[in-house]
């Protein structure tokens, strides 16, 4: 009994020694050797792939860029369809490529296939939102597609954004164009907001300031434009484009005198001008025929109020009473009443003996102005003069040649 | 051949289980197994060996052999392991698409405009070569890749020929490089996939854990060829394995994500595709994407049984015409590239993201999805070795953009863009098609890397699953496997396999339940009225035992009749059931104990019914007769 156990216990000792001696060998000597080799030969395979790697992505870049360049000759000549060809096969090297999916997008936008362009633009803006180039782009798609607030967000953006050269250059260029498209969309307010913004950064370039004056004029900010052109003209006296719209300007605030100085050496400067001509025509009629204009004599005041009350008088006739609106109140007299009354009194005598007749006879020569404008169309000659002399004093200065 | 394999196969894992219980044996006396402790039954898993009181204690006292033993266990170094397949996957799939780019450049040339004469040459010249390599090189490397990975996992217990991999790289690449219409993915699955079961063979692994590398190889190849981690993991979940098992997961995740860290350190960490964040408006848009889950499904369903049907034809054809197979749809792909769609070349990502870009019209993007089909089944078809990922990505890409562009035109308000329908489009055909539903959701999130997408990708392809799977009961993978003559599980059936569960075998009582305190003679009394043998006692506080009407009179003939049951039965429990578990577990308990309480889950001592094993059995036998 006692020596079958000593004999289970040799036997059970030598198969924990073989036991011991196969773990030794698997978890010791096999396992941790073999998961150095491992190891060793993934660096070695590591490397391998190191340097196959660095031989396909030099190989990818130089293909990439060779086409690349081959685009931007093709995309400065204008060859968008060869341009797109080739930036796509650029992409097929380097396909996160900022500057190869920008370009195809500029040449996308060239073919007019903005689809196309304006999902690259968006992936692109997605990666870096403060660029530049991609904002105005994407703007210009937004407007071209009639989305507003998408295209003012993306011009703000772009006039904020970073660009590659020429910061400041780009950024007013793209507020130029904002307002371009404000403008175009009749959105007046919000364009000369960013004129206002602009002409900030402008300095003295006079061209860039005529051309602030030119666009502050479409926004019907008169007195924004006048100075514009003003500080145009310091530096180019002689610039015929902005004497004109200095004269328009001057003009459209009532200014007279001051536009026909303007309008004057804008006329002479170019015969061609016709507007100036015109406006210079109508300006000489205001300044003529307004009687309450200072350093006017009596006599000729009663002239001039003589020959208004005339041209108004005419000016109902032409137009016709029957179109004239009737008094909402019937117990007051007509226009045509009113004037056929006072016409008796109207002469030079009495025109300088009593004040009150000259306010009253022009206060109905304003009135049949402006009803006949209303009804019967827009005044020529010295009817638009008389008109104007009456928003002059009714202190409405704002837009006084709208019908320019 | 097969057999050679799986003889091999068996010998070396029969040596090493013998050495690992061996191993186990005396690993035991060191340290408890994971699971239970022997002597304290203290439960263990789910615990670090420190935060283990146990095995910190066992642990303190050990020799440094001991030490490293304990480190290099098996399920331990099988981690280490999973992270160098991981790696080696990660690496040989980045040679992989260096060698499909290489083959692109010499056989195609560099240019986004390819000339007439070599997209005609290049896959018919390409396709006799790859014809030859695999009739007489690399027989194995015929097919996608997915079902070898299956075979070895089910039949060869993880054994894959490290030719395998050499032929699917060698002839995969030339096949996708010079323009079959095939993709990169499912043969990078197979070289991991290959490379690990390499691995697993020198490390002398278990027979269990070679039969699980194949799968965690698959993993990595399929993730670095996707830079997509979680849908790697999901899809050899979802298709390879079939089920979710703590033992494997870690594993998987572990090869996935070393693999993936590889590919990006060599090609970079950006997603395959990029759009723009999606806006859903209103909720009514999904209506729009619902539409592309109905078209997609349908198109699965006729790309499917297009390969289902074409395929078993082109192999029956004579032998020799097996050489030329490949360089006739080669052919047949070059004249289609020729005629004005050579976007249905190779992988075809460029295009992809061409479309998503908006380059092509809406009836063009059909075509290209119609011609993409054709192009892909005369590829596979043909015996040519290649994936059908990235062709189902791409006609899913084409459809989803053509169904998005058809309904802006109808419905101009819709906001999704191209890119989003293509994007919805891949995940709805990669659900219709591969039958893999989980896997599409993800991996549309992960090849765009845009969260955004996720309802509209949900909602088109549940649609498209559930219509695939109506038309074509058979998913395709499976389908694949027995046309070639091979009987792996289904994983789609495994997930739709109905469970047993202990309610559905449970009776009622049908006699009284005793109490612990009552007297042998008083449940005497009780069991009068019953005609039942067999009894549940409950203790107290709680706890359940049971009795037959023969202890019970044994007991009062030897004078116990006074005695409380408390203090007669045997001190062990019967451990209760609860409806919910499988029928599994409760044959765990029905042959020790004849009667066996099932009880609710939140209230142990509120009987809800009781199970023998005669009702369990019963159950199985309904089941099994369906």
């Amino acid at each position: 009994m006692l020596q079958s156990e000593s004999q289970d216990e040799k036997t059970g000792s030598a198969k924990s020694v073989v036991a011991r001696r196969l773990d030794l060998r698997q978890y010791v000597r096999q396992q941790p050797v073999m998961l150095a080799l491992l190891a060793g030969v993934g660096v070695i395979f590591f490397l391998a792939v190191a340097g196959l790697s660095r031989a396909y992505h030099s190989q990818r870049d130089a293909l990439g860029t060779r086409w690349f360049s081959r685009g931007m000759a093709d995309l400065s000549a204008q060859h968008y369809e060869s341009a797109v060809t080739e930036f796509r096969a650029a992409l097929l090297y380097s396909r996160d490529s900022y500057a190869y999916q920008l370009n195809l997008a500029e040449a996308l936008i060239g073919l007019q296939r903005t689809t196309e362009a304006y999902s690259y633009l968006v992936n692109l803006w997605e990666r870096q939102p403060e660029d530049g180039v991609v904002n105005l782009e994407l703007a210009r798609i937004a407007a071209q597609r009639g989305q507003t607030s998408q295209a003012l967000r993306y011009y703000h953006n772009a006039i904020y954004a970073v660009w590659p050269s020429d910061e400041e250059g780009r950024r007013r260029d793209t507020r130029l164009e904002l307002i371009e498209y404000l403008l175009s969309i009749n959105a007046t307010k919000q364009a000369q907001a960013e004129l206002i913004a602009l002409e900030e950064n402008l300095g003295d370039d006079p061209s860039l300031q005529q051309h602030a004056g030119d666009l502050f004029l479409r926004a019907q900010d008169y007195e924004h434009a006048l100075g514009a052109y003003r500080v145009s003209l310091k530096s180019h006296p002689r610039n015929q484009k902005a004497m004109a719209g200095a004269g328009f300007a001057a003009f459209q605030l009532g200014r007279y005198p001051l536009a026909e100085h303007y309008l004057q050496e804008a006329a002479a400067a170019d015969s061609s001008d016709t507007r100036s001509a015109s406006l210079l025509k109508t300006t000489d009629l205001v300044l003529r025929m307004d009687p309450f204009r200072r350093q006017v004599s009596a006599v000729e005041r009663s002239e001039i109020v003589r020959e208004a009350f005339d041209a108004a008088g005419q000016r109902l006739t032409a137009c016709g009473s029957a179109k004239l609106p009737v008094p909402a109140d019937a117990s007051q007299p007509s226009l045509a009443d009113r004037w056929q009354k006072m016409k008796p009194q109207i002469s030079e005598g009495a025109l300088r003996r009593n004040p009150d007749l000259i306010e009253n006879a022009m206060d109905l020569v304003f009135a049949i102005e402006r009803q006949t404008s209303a009804t019967c169309g827009p005044p020529t000659g010295a009817d638009l003069a008389l008109l104007l002399i009456a928003k002059l004093h009714e202190g409405n200065q704002s837009g006084l040649g709208s019908e320019f | 051949m097969d057999l050679e394999a799986n003889s091999k196969a068996e010998a070396l894992t029969d040596q090493v289980s013998t050495e690992k219980a061996l191993d186990q044996a005396l690993t035991n006396k060191v340290l408890p197994e994971a699971g239970t402790d022997a002597h304290t039954d203290i439960p263990t898993t789910g615990l670090t060996e420190s935060e283990n009181p146990v095995t910190a204690r066992a642990a303190n006292g050990r020799s440094p052999k001991a030490l490293l033993k304990s480190v290099f266990r098996e399920e331990r170094f099988f981690l280490i392991l999973s992270v160098f397949i991981g790696i080696y996957s990660g690496l040989a799939v980045v040679c992989f698409r260096f060698a499909i780019a290489w083959c692109r450049l010499y056989l195609l040339g560099s240019g986004a405009v390819l000339s007439p004469t070599r997209l005609l040459l290049a896959p018919s010249l390409a396709g006799l070569a790859i014809a030859v390599l695999v009739i007489h090189v690399f027989p194995q490397a015929r097919g996608s890749g997915v079902n070898q990975t299956k075979a070895a996992l089910y039949i060869y217990n993880g054994y894959i020929p490290f030719r395998t991999a050499v032929g699917k790289f060698i002839t995969a690449a030339l096949a996708i490089g010079s323009g079959h219409s095939l993709g990169p993915e499912d043969p990078s699955l197979q070289i991991g996939a290959c490379l690990a079961s390499v691995l697993g063979r020198q490390m002398r692994l278990s027979r269990d854990r070679m039969r699980l590398i194949a799968p965690v190889g698959a993993a990595a190849g399929l993730a670095a060829a996707f830079n997509a981690p979680i849908s790697a993991v999901l899809f050899v979940i979802e298709e390879v394995i079939g089920r979710w098992t703590a033992g494997i997961l870690g594993s998987v995740v572990l090869s996935a994500v070393s693999s993936v860290v590889v590919m990006r350190w060599f090609l970079g960490s950006e997603s395959l595709f990029r759009i723009p964040a999606v806006q859903l408006e209103r909720p009514s848009e999904l209506i729009a994407y619902s539409i592309l889950g109905v078209v997609g499904g349908l198109a699965s369903v006729l790309f499917s049984m297009g390969i289902a049907n074409l395929r078993p034809r082109a192999k029956a054809l004579p032998q020799w015409t097996q050489y030329f197979q490949p360089a006739l749809a080669g052919l047949l792909i070059g004249v289609i590239a020729v005629m004005g769609a050579p976007q249905v070349m190779g992988a075809g990502y460029e295009a992809m993201d061409e479309a998503m870009h908006g380059r092509f019209t809406w009836q063009f993007l059909a075509v290209l999805a119609g011609l993409k089909i054709i192009a892909t089944l005369l590829s596979f078809v043909s015996g040519t070795p290649g994936g059908m990922f990235a062709p189902t990505l791409f006609i899913g890409a084409m459809l989803g953009a053509a169904v998005g562009g058809a309904e802006h035109v109808i419905l101009p308000h819709l906001t999704g863009s191209p890119g989003t329908y293509a994007l919805v489009g891949m995940g709805v055909l990669f659900a219709g098609f591969l039958r893999a539903p989980m896997t599409s959701v993800f991996m549309v999130l992960e090849v765009s890397g845009n969260y955004s997408i996720i309802l509209p990708v949900i909602v088109a392809n549940t649609i498209a699953y559930v219509i695939s799977r109506g038309l074509q009961p058979i998913a395709i993978f499976d389908t694949l496997t027995r046309q070639d003559g091979l009987d792996l599980p289904s994983m789609e059936e495994q997930r739709e396999e109905g469970i047993l569960r202990v309610e559905d075998a449970m009776h009622a009582v049908d006699g009284p339940v005793l109490n612990a305190q009552e007297t042998v003679d008083q449940a005497l009394a009780e069991l009068e009225k019953s005609t039942a043998e067999e009894f549940l006692v409950r203790l107290s506080p709680s706890g359940w035992n049971s009795v037959t009407r023969q202890q019970l009179k044994t007991m009062a003939a030897e004078g116990k009749g006074g005695s409380a049951l408390a203090a007669l039965l045997p001190i062990r429990q019967i451990p209760p059931l609860h409806p919910d578990l499988s029928l599994e577990t409760a044959l765990r308990y029905v042959d020790k104990w004849p009667l066996v309480p099932v009880v609710s889950r939140a209230d142990f001592r509120q009987l809800e019914g009781v199970i023998s094993e005669r009702d369990v059995l019963e159950r199985y036998r309904e089941f099994g007769e369906g």
